[in-house]
């Protein structure tokens, strides 16, 4: 039996034992410090490890002494961080260890929800137990939900109600874990350091009443901002709102309210203070799921708009934006699915080490599929279900790092389209699938190397989803957006100087949009330069070859998500406006239709010339992203739908986020005069800036041997073996470039390596070695998901074109270093025709590697430099 | 046609492939000398407006190589790195190339220094007719009729014709070719240069006693010409195409290569490599297997000295411009290896150009039929041709090709009185 220092109560309790968890609800801190003193006194005396864990914003409970460990943690970071921080606190404490923890209703102050606290509690305490530890928590009685207070009393060992009635303190055992007495669960007068039961029902009755506690399961009037706040705001009526806007009060519950929604971040703060409306963020809490916040995807999405609807222009956007009807599930439901499903701590193991493989994360996901959500989450889904009927949605992530100021998560996370086709409860089932899988992406090897390499591995990270109708009409049996894309209000992909980088650029499909977002080998979206929207890249019939051959639908008979060719929508050849879309190749040639006779033995090519030409598409692109821009004060990257008759264009805006702009956009000065023996290589049309000096690592996949030699199978897995080495220590704490033939991050192995980010992530230089094929600039895979990847990870990404005969290309030092491949992996005999690892200093005298890229002049140079 | 030093003036190479092949006619100074320079050449400068509002000055060139035989033909290129050398190169080139198919046509060549990667469909537009009016008064169906090259195509035929139409006032359709079929173009051209190239093939497997029907073959790049080669090889010979390839590697099977397969996979891919029911070898590999027939369809200088030791096919198709390096040509020609050389092989271009100035004039339109009879008639014609003046004067066959076709431009010359 273990003493909790007041003997009178080890008698009624029967003792403390190991792994108790004791929450004492108290109505003031001074009744909790009465238990809490006696109880370190005494642990402290049997020499014991006590550890008081600090975190509210009041006086602190326990002073400085020795034998004490004192553990600060700010919960201001977020749930995810403080949870996280307080586990490695038990873990590096150990078994046996004696926990004494500030009140825990502080926390809703910062984390604006019960939910949270809960979550907290439960994640907490079994690890606590597990290791045999005894733990003091306080929580202010009254204050919270019944529902949170709920989950903690199912959790904790030990709950005891410490309160003042009738000028007396009184001790109320509530639940003793594996104890039993007949007078356990009494009122207990608290006098001195003895406890005497009220044995009395008439005495019981009075002092419970008197007591200043509502019965425990009736809902407490919660201290919680995100409850106050609404019931505060709840006094006022519509039309009061608005008159009192500009009050003080108003005004200071609107950024509260604010606050909870969207965020502390500054400049999305920003933005919301200035164009959205108190109502504005009334309607967004009435279309939260559970609760807390609607996260960075949604929230940029909700203050694009209106940054649209507000600023003037020569476009009033509300005749050309759809309408929206999102649903957000508010970041508290992620954790609670994590809690109540067992999930957290397999979250916070994967998040401390992000070498999962994908095999790893395949169980892992299962792990997420198995779990289930609370009651009242799954009445509110249903309701969403209802609301939606049968039109397509797609889930997706929202978290509260994703689009923001400085990282964009692009594609870590994931969207699931549902079809939302069949019965009730199938749509049910298919929806529940696509928000676990999005939790589940939370945990993804790319995302935790992401957050890692970011310095965000701890930091709070919660998934709120947001929930939008697809936009589109049906077509047949497929249902999909006319136009949809990405567009960006900075171009740097530019053909040529004629284009303005500043006007942006659109990345323009026909169907759903993710065949623009994603890198899909063979088939391209047209690119369009915003300042000159008719010029392309490519030239005659190679323009039928860079075009989209594939369009991505939701196929509403099979339910499902597919890609089908352009002949299987177009076959019948009475799509609405085709002529806006199609260009014909016939005869070798071009051409753009006029009307809408088609020739028939005509094959039809994506161009969309007819829409860039003749309709208001463009201009009002153009507008769009201006205005972005200029509200919030640096270039963006948006996503969008759109539908398009001649007369008329409807916008629908997706999303919208901060662009990443490559490294330095400042001229970077090339060495000059360097001997020719000591250039590795000589790149042009370099859109990335910047040097990286000393260094000692070339990963070198041969082009040549890769394209002829290299069986499906080697291919296959040579990205592996890359991120392998990606990954080795030596790797990551040295620089090196990798370079390879054609596209990286293709999924197609036959156009280059297939790597994902978390492949490449610790590469300083990107080169991609590619072959320009008569009559057409390889797409740079601008815009995709990968480059934003290496934009935002600050590596130098240069296409490297042998045949331009401004390129240089050092084959003999290539072709002669020796090769270290290894050194890094075992068994590499297989691969060591096609990766080259070389050690520069050791293939070049001591020399390392330096490569400089200007991306004002295209031009970069990679050499040999003395260290 | 050599390209065997990229880095060259080109015209100084067809000023040395024009001085060789004097030296074999041992024709006099004077004769050489007109010969040896362009009779006629047009510098322009024309302003064209942008879709900005702004104006450009595009510069542009036309020459007029040698118009003894009849009216000059040749391309339009539009290139940003166009030069005036390079045209005048390809207007000799075009002469020899008129002359040895004996059509009535001298060579000549056009271009405009511009990047259509910078145009807008418009602009491109504006620039096809600038240039028209700038040349106008110098070309027609009598003096000069140019067709697309290099960036331009029937589209940009058609604003040319339409704007030459407008400045002599009736309908010209004659005074270009390779124009839209739609707008007076000529059935048959999209294979005509493949399909000349198996008509020389069908003579040369004759007079070696190949039999075609039984015959293994590889193509060496698989773009437009190289693709219709092997179709067509299969189509008009039942001979089996065993390996192909392109810039990304090639490709074999030695129970010979499905053509509609490998078509399929190349429009999806953009690449032969890796088609279903194939091997992967390396483009060299392809160079040195043991085939009947070898059909460079690539890039210039594919077969050199480096290589060509490996080649073991019995006849080599020159489809592309340059395949074969001077060297190696003569390598070649010891080893006994025959030739069919490129401006004799991918002749069936221009032929199917002249037809369509010869249709335009009827204003009567062949079938597509009609069209290959006449072009295997002109093709048969001009190998043999080739052939015996290889034989007479022992020497290969693309020497023979020169010697062929010079002759029967002095021969125009000297008629006319001019040398």
């Amino acid at each position: 039996m273990i003493s909790s220092g007041i003997p009178a109560l080890d008698k009624v309790i029967e003792g403390l034992r190991s792994g108790d968890n004791v929450v004492w609800q108290v109505d003031g801190l001074g009744n909790y410090l009465r238990v809490v003193h006696p109880f370190v006194k005494q642990a402290l005396e049997e020499h014991r490890t006590v550890v008081y864990v600090r975190f509210a914003p009041e006086w602190s409970i326990l002073h400085r002494t020795p034998g004490l460990t004192y553990e600060e943690v700010d919960p201001s970071h977020g749930f995810d961080s403080f949870s996280a921080q307080v586990n490695h606190i038990i873990e590096e404490n150990g078994t046996g260890a004696f926990y004494v923890f500030d009140n825990l209703s502080s926390l809703v102050t910062e984390w604006a929800t019960d939910e949270l606290l809960a979550n907290f509690f439960q994640v907490t305490c079994p690890y606590l137990h597990e290791l045999e530890t005894v733990a003091y928590f306080a929580l202010t009685r009254g204050r919270h939900s019944h529902r949170a207070v709920a989950r903690i009393r199912d959790t904790t060992q030990v709950l005891i109600d410490l309160y003042h009635a009738r000028g007396e303190l009184y001790v109320h055992p509530l639940k003793v874990w594996d104890r039993y007495s007949s007078e356990m669960f009494l009122p207990h007068r608290f006098a001195g350091t003895s406890l005497t039961p009220v044995l009395q029902s008439g005495d019981a009755s009075t002092i419970s009443l008197t007591a200043r506690k509502p019965p425990l399961r009736v809902k407490a009037d919660s201290i919680a901002p995100w409850d106050s706040i609404l019931r505060k705001l709840a006094q006022y009526s519509d039309d009061e709102l608005t008159h009192l806007a500009a009050t003080t009060e108003i005004q200071a519950l609107k950024q509260e309210l604010s606050q909870m929604i969207i965020g502390g971040d500054p400049e999305f703060k920003r933005l919301s203070d200035e164009y959205l409306s108190l109502q504005d963020l009334l309607e967004i809490r009435n279309r939260i799921i559970g609760s807390g916040r609607i996260g960075g995807k949604a929230a940029g999405m909700l203050l694009a708009r209106r940054i649209l609807l507000k600023s003037p222009g020569t476009t009033n956007f509300a005749n050309i934006l759809e309408e929206h009807d999102s649903f957000y599930i508010g970041s508290d439901v992620f954790f609670t699915f994590l809690v109540n499903n067992g999930l957290f701590r397999l979250r916070l193991r994967l998040t401390r080490n992000s070498q999962i493989s994908g095999e790893e994360f395949d169980r892992v996901e299962e792990r997420f599929l198995e779990g289930g959500f609370p009651d009242e989450i799954m009445e509110q889904f249903k309701d969403l279900l209802d609301y939606f009927g049968q039109a397509p949605i797609i889930v997706r992530s929202s978290s509260l790092l994703e689009d923001g100021f400085g990282n964009a998560f692009a594609g870590k996370y994931r969207s699931e389209f549902c079809a939302n086709q069949g019965n009730p409860e199938a749509r049910m089932q298919a929806f529940l699938r696509a928000v676990k899988l999005v939790y589940a992406s939370a945990v993804n090897p790319d995302a935790l190397a992401y957050r890692r390499e970011r310095g965000l591995g701890e930091a709070d990270e919660q998934m709120a989803i947001l929930v939008q109708r697809v936009s589109g009409s049906r077509y047949r049996s497929f249902f999909f957006p006319t136009l949809a894309g990405v567009a960006f209000s900075r171009n740097l992909y530019r053909w040529t100087d004629r284009i303005d980088p500043k006007q942006g650029i659109v990345r323009l499909v026909f169907g759903l949009g993710t065949r623009a977002v994603n890198r899909v080998g063979g088939d391209y979206p047209r690119l369009v330069a915003v300042s000159h929207p008719l010029l392309r890249p490519e030239v005659g019939s190679k323009i039928a070859f860079y075009s989209q051959h594939e369009v991505d639908v939701l196929d509403l008979a099979a339910n499902e998500f597919r890609s089908v060719t352009l002949n299987e929508v177009f076959g019948a050849g009475d799509y609405p406006h085709l002529e806006l879309l199609v260009s014909t190749l016939q005869d070798g040639f071009i051409s753009d239709p006029e009307g809408i006779h088609m020739n028939a033995p005509a094959r039809l090519i994506i161009t969309f010339n007819n829409l860039l030409a003749h309709t208001k598409f463009m201009p009002l692109m153009k507008e769009f992203l201006a205005k972005l821009e200029a509200a919030y004060g640096y270039p963006v990257d948006t996503e969008f739908t759109a539908s398009c008759s001649p007369g008329k264009i409807r916008l629908n805006l997706v999303q919208c986020r901060p662009m990443r702009v490559p490294g330095g956009s400042a001229s970077v000065l090339l060495p000059a005069r360097v001997p020719r023996e000591l250039v590795l290589f000589r790149a042009t049309r370099t859109i990335s800036g910047g040097t990286v000096s000393r260094i000692k690592y070339i990963i070198y996949v041969d082009p040549k041997a890769y394209a002829v030699k290299a069986p499906l199978e080697i291919k296959q897995q040579i990205g592996r073996i890359i991120g392998r080495l990606n990954r080795h220590p030596d790797i990551v704490r040295d620089r090196v470039i990798m370079m390879g033939p054609g596209r990286w991050g293709s999924s197609n192995i036959m156009l280059g390596v297939n790597t994902t980010y978390a492949d490449i992530n610790h590469a300083s230089v990107l080169v991609e070695i590619a072959r320009e094929e008569a009559g057409h600039v390889p797409d740079v895979s601008f815009g995709t998901h990968f480059f934003l990847d290496l934009v935002e990870s600050r590596i130098i990404y240069l296409p490297l074109y042998p045949d331009d005969p401004q390129a240089h290309f050092n084959a003999p030092f290539f072709a002669s270093s020796s090769n270290s491949l290894g050194r890094f992996v075992s068994h590499p005999e297989r691969f060591e025709e096609f990766i080259k690892l070389i050690d520069v200093p050791l293939a070049a005298d001591g020399r390392y590697a330096q490569v400089a890229a200007d991306p004002h002049s295209g031009k970069a140079i990679c050499l040999l430099h003395a260290d | 046609m050599s390209g065997n030093n990229n880095h060259s003036n080109p015209f100084k190479i067809a000023q040395q492939q024009i001085n060789d092949c004097a030296d074999i006619l041992k024709l006099n100074h004077s004769t050489r000398e007109v010969l040896l320079r362009p009779m006629r050449e047009f510098h322009v400068h024309f302003p064209v407006r942008m879709d900005d509002g702004t104006t450009r000055i595009f510069q542009g060139f036309r020459v007029q190589y040698n118009d003894a035989k009849g009216p000059t033909k040749g391309g339009i290129r539009f290139h940003p790195e166009e030069t005036i050398d390079t045209v005048r190169a390809l207007a000799a080139w075009m002469t020899w190339k008129c002359a040895l198919l004996d059509l009535p046509l001298g060579g000549g060549k056009g271009g405009v220094i511009c990047n259509p990667k910078e145009l807008s469909r418009f602009e491109l537009e504006r620039i096809s007719r600038g240039y028209i009016k700038a040349i106008g008064a110098f070309i027609g169906p009598d003096k000069d009729i140019p067709a697309p090259d290099v960036y331009t195509n029937p589209q940009i035929m058609a604003w040319m014709v339409d704007e030459y139409s407008s400045i002599v006032g009736k309908n010209q359709f004659g005074v270009i070719t390779g124009k839209p079929l739609s707008l007076g173009g000529s059935p048959g051209r999209g294979d005509a240069t493949a399909r000349g190239g198996m008509y020389a093939l069908r003579e040369a497997a004759q007079r070696l006693g190949i039999d075609l029907g039984k015959a293994t073959m590889a193509i060496q790049g698989y773009g437009n010409a190289g693709c219709y080669a092997a179709s067509l090889a299969e189509a008009m010979f039942g001979s089996k195409v065993v390996a192909v390839c392109d810039s990304r590697g090639a490709v074999t099977c030695r129970n010979g290569i499905c053509i509609p397969r490998v078509n399929e996979h190349k429009q999806k891919t953009s690449s032969v490599v890796s088609c279903e029911g194939t091997e992967c070898v390396s483009n060299d590999e392809l160079l040195a297997l043991d085939v009947d027939v070898l059909v460079l369809a690539a890039l210039e200088s594919s077969v050199t000295e480096r290589n060509v030791d490996q080649v073991k096919a019995r006849i080599i198709v020159e489809l592309a411009n340059g395949p074969t390096t001077p060297e190696a040509d003569e390598v070649l020609h010891r080893k006994g290896i025959h030739v069919i050389p490129d401006f004799l092989c991918n002749a069936g271009g221009v032929t199917v150009s002249y037809f369509e100035m010869v249709q335009n004039a009827y204003m009567y339109y062949w079938d597509e039929n009609e069209v290959h009879e006449k072009l295997d008639k002109r093709m048969t014609k001009a190998y043999h041709e080739v052939l015996n003046s290889a034989e007479k004067y022992a020497i290969n066959m693309r020497k023979a090709a020169y010697v062929v076709a010079v002759a029967r431009v002095v021969e125009a010359m000297k008629l006319r009185g001019w040398v």
